[in-house]
């Protein structure tokens, strides 16, 4: 028995051995983390939305703060629009009686002031010449007089005053509350260079059954004629332009888990706030609940703060 | 058989050294075609199927792209798993075939279904296969870079888009044409594209579409062929150009009349060049670049095709623009080569040293040189075998060799042979006759030739485990274990053929048979010892069995890893962003990151690459980036002695100063492995299959709460699906009612706008730009002016998409994942502190009992618990059984279970120094220090059946036992201590280097030599003891013998 026992032992202990090597090292291999020598970021994250950051850090991320104010905000609608003349400002002039045009001293295109002689005109009935008279200043648009021509019913000359045009905006059903007559309009032309402002005077009261929109009307000064009725504009339509005790920079706005956010400088570093905003007209919101005026918010590359809050599920799946 | 080879080598020597020549010759030929890599491919046969899809967002890209992927592939032979991901724009499917399938014809047959697939998905969409290559395949960056002062022909300087034109036009096409080259992929500035941008007032003020822009265009491009008329005998071709070339051509073309004026693209729009809607970016030391990787075709030699690249590389640089230079940032042959050096002087310095000790035992300059020839020869041999079974040499492949325990058996023939031939000699007192001679070669080397071939035997049956693992590790050491078998055969047959007939060439003057100064100081000492072994045997034996057993608990308390690192030399950094962060965001968080980094003096460039490639071989998001950080030569370093390690750290301070970026740091080979062979990387993988993504979600939270109740649970992870803002414009169909629009009347308006329109190509030669119909890009960015963008109405005016569609802005899915056709998420998790088993079972109980799955959605588990017990059962059943065939060869050639356990008796002895010497080195376990084990097993049985032969071979002379331990121990100490001499010094240069690479080799090299050092004193000092004990009586030997067979049977 003794020498059984004693020569079964070797091969026991390098089964024992040669397991123990193998599977260790395998045990290893899968114990070994993806990523020797991955440092460790552990910044305290200890309460939710908080954000330790070094001064180090903040300056190599570029953050930069700013700190909750006053600022003026202006709402603004854009709409199309197109230029058409100022209807009271175009006068048909025809022959008050009818007979022959003797004389026609205007053409199309040249510019008259009211009173001016446009035509002379003999009448049919008393064969006396009397001339017809511009009655308002502005351009001849249309002639249907020429020398000789019986003047019948027609219209002789239209008139055009274009020193204002009228600017129809097309206002859909989901911005018509928004639009009131006395609002100030900023129009642009399509060379972006040419620009005026008006104020709504009309909300006409018929829409148009094709496209569902109403006009706001606006009455646009065109001093050196450079609005040309017939043409497509845009407008912006100042909704409101108020000055709100709180607001912040757009840039510094962020949604993180379907809640608006402002990164806050605090103790060591960054929170996140949820916040309300109120009225934004895209550069500055008004802040209505979350931010206390004078309080420091993060406005430049806040996004990296949402990042390093959602960095650990940040992953590379395949 | 083999009495007859020998005889037949010695009487045929010549043609025997001929046909050895030959065969050489063969392996310096084979060498040119073996693939010569830095370390093994790890890649499984995979097939990617890659589909753009621009515009698409993942629901879509899932449900009109992926889906009809898989269910063409669905019902291939031989496919291990499918698992595919959408993303934006892009629908990636990975198809893994079982190992050993031919990719070419894997490939066939995905090609066979994609094109029954292509004929559902939408117009224009093109499923392709991914290149032909591994996760080696990506052996050489450049970036293509500009002077500053550089100037185009129009005198623009060089911006990333002209960059890109270069490297698409100029670069790519020579380059992809270098032999072994499968890709050239691009990521990187921005394709060139003709862009015709509208102004809306302006489309409104003209009754104008958009759709009329895009259909104006193709009728005013094209060239037409037109036959050909035959005149005077002469036949003149006939054509139409009409292509637009340039810029002032597009915005020259007809759109439209209104009042018998003709509207002009220029009228409406604006025509310039523009940046293309990209997926990804490069940045190189942070700045913007162009990226260009060379993709090496599977099977090919990476030195020999980087080197090509590089060279084509010089010479394209030559044609370039003036200022204009494409730069190699990373060539793997810098790696291969440092990695072969290393290996190659490993191999050398260890050769040398083998033939010094060699040269001292034998004293005998000729056969010192004729054993060393195995050397070289065995190494020829391998070359051939390798080329044949496709093993590509790299470090771990030529690793594990040893020199010494390749020359063993020749060492122990030709000793054997300088033995006998001397002893003849003086017994004849005269030179020996030809025959005489071969006739003692021949004894001589049948004599011990039994040992080395046991010994060889025994590697390879030790070897037989490691051939059996499966997966990463088993490609990873396969071709180690194949490399040392095919070695050790080689030198076997030489030792058979070569051997005999060299000494029989060689050994032909006087022979001195008188022991050296070194063997007899070494004789002198051991006689002493041995006769104190032999007096106090049970305590010497008692000493060893709790040494042995000491060190097994030592090496349970020991470190251990999978393999050590290779060290690439260069760093590779992935930085994640959360989900949804823009590419501009990403690309500024990168140059931040780059600029940080290269303060550091070590560094010389860094490159990375963000989002998406051209070739979409890695889908990543914009938000992710993979960065090399190329490090200087140490030498240039400012502290040459700096380790690696502690260059890690401080790059791991930087990064900790950049917030928003979360950082894994490895190497590119490393990053690039990790990304083709990614399956789940966790200890555990909790998968759940459904429809719902919410649900899926929603399930796979619970999940992780209750993993995450469970002691030893780490890190527990749900895969992120969403978190991808997603702006949709969804039509608001009562209000399409009332204006008489479809669906797609807002939807065309909305793609065109912000996705832009294809409307035809520009050609400049060969080259192709495309021109676009997109909303100028200050508009397409603002949502407010989205909201205003007109909808023509078709009765003539607009309405604004606001009024007939609501925009939200909403997280949504981010990516898709699906495996087997379904959609799939993950939660894993890792385990500390407990055995992975058990904690895998209690989460299967918990799941079971706590987290409810609703019907059509079920769980399956997977992780690399999964391979850990295939592994462990596979080795605890091969390890076993591999032992009892090592007892069984024992048996065979002893024919006493007695004498099979006392040589096997070694093994644990020899596997003691092994554990001793990785201690104090403070290396930990690993399967490269397993393999250094292995070796272990088959030098200590070669020791162990020389000792036990000569003792039996004393019996059977009938000397009495105490004569013959003590005679066998003398005569066989020159042979044991030579052959543990070479083994161990053959292993020295790899054990001490620390150039690239040296860490994989080191831990093998120090089980070895600290493995060799045990085994050879205990063989020498307890065997005898032992062998004492069992054979107190040799008479008995008989009796004993039976008990024996007895107890075995």
């Amino acid at each position: 028995m003794y020498s059984i026992t004693r020569h079964r032992k070797p091969r026991w202990l390098a089964t024992i051995f040669v397991a123990l090597t193998l599977s260790c090292a395998l045990k290893g291999a899968y114990a070994e983390s993806p990523a020797p020598g991955a440092p460790e970021n552990e910044e305290a994250h200890s309460e939710e939305g908080h954000i330790a950051l070094t001064p180090d850090q903040i300056k190599h991320a570029g953050i930069a703060v700013d700190r909750v104010g006053p600022a003026s905000i202006r709402e603004t609608l854009p709409l199309y629009g197109q230029i058409v003349p100022n209807a009271e400002r175009e006068h048909t002039v025809s022959a008050r009686f009818p007979g022959v045009i003797k004389n026609v001293a205007k053409q199309i295109g040249d510019a008259v002031q009211q009173g001016e002689t446009l035509a002379t005109v003999e009448s049919n009935e008393s064969l006396k010449s009397y001339p017809v008279l511009a009655s308002l200043s502005g351009v001849v648009t249309q002639r249907n007089a020429n020398v000789g021509e019986q003047t019948g019913d027609r219209a002789l000359f239209v008139i055009g005053d274009y020193s204002t045009v009228w600017v129809d905006l097309s206002v859909f059903p989901a911005d018509l509350s928004k639009v009131r007559v006395g609002q100030s309009v900023r129009i642009v032309n399509r060379d972006p260079s040419i620009t005026g402002e008006g104020k709504i005077t009309t909300i006409l009261p018929v829409g148009s059954s094709t496209n569902q929109t109403t006009t706001a009307r606006v009455l646009l000064d065109n001093p050196d004629h450079r609005w040309v009725p017939g043409h497509f504009v845009t407008a912006e339509v100042v909704l409101s332009e108020t000055e709100v005790p709180t607001a912040i920079r757009d840039e510094a706005i962020q949604i993180v888990e379907d809640q608006t956010v402002v990164f806050v400088e605090g103790d060591e570093g960054f929170e996140a706030r949820p916040v309300m905003l109120g009225r934004s007209d895209g550069q500055v919101s008004e802040v209505l609940k979350g931010l206390q005026v004078g309080e420091a918010y993060v406005s430049t590359n806040s996004f990296t703060l949402k990042s390093e809050l959602g960095k650990e599920d940040a992953e590379h799946g395949h | 058989m083999i009495d007859a080879l020998i005889q037949f080598s010695i009487a045929r020597r010549w043609l025997i050294i001929f046909l050895v020549a030959a065969v050489a010759a063969v392996g310096v030929w084979n060498y040119q075609n073996l693939p010569i890599d830095a370390v093994p491919d790890i890649t499984n046969v995979q097939v990617q199927i890659n589909t753009e899809a621009p515009g698409y967002s993942p629901l879509e890209v899932e449900q009109r792209i992926t889906y009809l992927v898989e269910l063409a592939i669905t019902g291939l032979p031989y496919v291990e798993e499918t698992r595919s991901i959408s993303r934006y724009a892009l629908s990636q499917v990975t198809v893994v075939f079982e190992k050993g399938t031919d990719i070419y014809f894997a490939r066939n047959l995905i090609n066979e279904r994609l094109q029954q697939a292509k004929s559902e998905m939408p117009a224009g969409i093109e499923p392709v296969m991914g290149p032909v290559a591994t996760g080696l395949g990506e052996i050489f960056h450049y970036a293509v870079k500009a002077e500053p002062d550089a100037r185009q022909e129009n005198g623009a300087p060089y911006d990333a888009t002209a960059l890109r034109t270069l490297q698409d036009w100029v670069i790519r096409p020579q380059l992809r044409l270098v032999p072994g080259v499968t890709e050239i992929n691009t990521i990187g500035g921005y394709e060139k594209e003709f862009h015709i941008t509208p102004d809306p007032a302006g489309l409104l003020a003209y009754a104008l579409t958009f759709d009329d822009l895009v259909e104006a265009l193709p009728k005013n491009n094209a060239n037409v062929g037109a036959g050909y008329i035959e005149k005077n005998g002469e036949q003149y071709l006939i054509r139409a150009p009409g292509q637009l070339a340039d810029i002032a051509a597009i915005e020259r073309v007809i759109v439209a009349h209104r009042g018998n004026v003709p509207i002009t693209i220029a009228d409406v729009a604006e025509v310039g060049f523009g940046k293309q809607l990209r997926t990804g970016a490069a940045t190189l030391d942070g700045q913007e670049t162009v990226l260009g990787t060379a993709v090496m075709l599977l099977g090919g030699n990476s030195r020999t095709v980087s080197e090509a690249v590089a060279d084509k590389l010089t010479e394209i640089n030559k044609t370039l623009p003036e200022g204009v230079i494409a730069e190699p940032v990373y060539n793997r042959t810098v790696l291969v080569d440092k990695t072969i050096t290393t290996v190659q002087t490993n191999l050398l310095e260890g050769a040398i040293l083998v033939v010094v000790v060699l040269l001292v035992m034998l004293g005998n300059v000729r056969a010192a040189l004729l054993t060393a020839m195995v050397i070289p020869l065995s190494m020829l041999m391998l070359i051939s075998g390798m080329v044949e079974t496709k093993v590509s040499a790299n470090l771990m492949s030529l690793g594990a060799l040893d020199f010494g325990l390749i020359v063993d058996g020749a060492v122990i023939i030709v000793e054997n042979c300088i033995l006998r031939l001397a002893e003849r000699q003086h017994h004849l007192g005269r030179l020996l006759k030809l025959n005489e001679r071969l006739q003692t070669t021949f004894t001589a080397t049948r004599e011990v030739f039994t040992p080395s071939l046991i010994s060889v035997l025994v590697v390879i049956l030790v070897n037989l485990p490691i051939l059996a693992l499966t997966g990463v590790e088993g490609k990873m050491f396969t071709p180690m274990a194949m490399a040392v078998i095919m070695a050790l055969v080689s030198a076997l047959i030489l030792s058979l053929t070569f051997v005999p007939a060299a000494v029989a060439l060689l050994l032909t003057g006087r022979i001195e048979e008188k022991d050296n100064a070194i063997v007899r100081t070494a004789k002198s000492l051991y006689l002493p010892t041995l006769s104190a072994a032999l007096r106090f045997r049970l305590p010497v034996l008692l000493g060893a069995v709790a040494f042995v057993l000491g060190c097994g608990w030592l090496a349970t308390r020991m470190g251990a890893e999978f393999i050590p690192n290779l060290d690439e030399g260069d760093v590779a950094i992935q930085a994640l962003r959360i989900p949804g962060t823009s590419l501009t965001q990403s690309l500024e968080m990168q140059f931040q990151l780059e600029r940080a980094i290269l303060e550091l003096p070590e560094v010389k460039t860094y490159f990375s690459r963000v989002g998406t490639a051209e070739v979409a071989s890695d889908p990543m998001g914009p938000n992710i980036s993979d960065g090399y950080v190329m490090l200087k030569d140490h030498e240039e370093w400012p502290d040459p002695n700096k380790s690696k390690a502690q260059l890690l750290e401080e790059i791991g301070e930087k990064l900790a100063l950049l917030p928003g970026n979360a950082f894994e740091i490895s190497q590119p080979i490393q990053l690039r492995f990790n990304e083709l062979i990614s399956g789940v990387r966790s200890d555990l993988g909790v998968k759940v299959f459904g429809d719902d993504l919410g649900q899926l979600l929603r399930s796979g939270n619970d999940i992780a709460e209750v993993i995450n109740s469970i002691e030893g649970a780490e890190g527990v992870k749900v895969e992120q699906v969403s978190g991808l803002p997603i702006l949709s414009v969804e039509a608001d169909r009562p209000a399409l009612y009332r204006y008489g629009l479809n669906v797609a009347d807002v939807q065309d308006v909305l793609a065109a706008a912000t996705g832009g329109e294809d409307a035809g190509l520009v050609f400049e030669g060969d080259r192709r730009f495309a021109i676009v119909v997109r909303l100028p890009e200050q508009l397409r960015s603002d949502l407010r002016t989205l909201e205003r963008l007109p909808v023509p109405l078709p009765q003539g005016g607009f309405v604004p998409l606001g009024e007939v569609a609501t925009v939200k802005l909403a997280p949504g899915a981010n990516q898709i994942s699906r495996e087997n056709g379904k959609r799939r998420l993950v939660v894993s998790a890792n385990v500390r502190g407990r055995d992975l088993a058990g904690f895998v079972a209690e989460v299967q109980q918990k799941l079971d009992e706590q987290v409810e799955i609703p019907p059509g959605y079920w769980l399956s588990y997977g992780g690399t618990f999964e391979q850990l017990e295939s592994a462990t059962e596979r080795l605890t059943l091969l390890v076993p059984v591999t032992l009892v065939m090592i007892f069984a060869l024992l048996m065979m050639t002893f024919g006493s279970a007695k004498d099979a356990a006392l040589v096997f008796s070694g093994v644990p002895l020899a596997l003691t120094g092994g554990i001793i010497s990785l201690w104090l080195r403070d290396i930990p376990l690993s399967i490269t220090a397993g393999v250094g084990f292995i070796t272990l097993c088959g030098v200590s049985v070669l020791t162990g059946v020389m000792m036990v032969s000569a003792f039996r071979d004393g019996l059977a002379n009938g000397k009495d036992i105490d004569a013959s331990i003590r005679d066998g121990a003398l005569l066989r100490l020159r042979p044991i201590l030579m052959v543990a001499l070479v083994a161990a010094l053959g292993f020295l240069p790899m054990a001490l280097n620390t150039s690239t690479g040296a860490e994989v080799q080191r831990p093998l090299a120090t089980v070895v030599i600290g493995g060799i050092i045990s085994s050879t004193l205990l063989t020498l000092v307890v065997l005898p003891g032992l062998y004492r004990m069992f054979y107190r009586n040799p008479k008995s030997t008989a009796e004993s013998e039976l008990v024996e067979d007895a107890v075995i049977s």
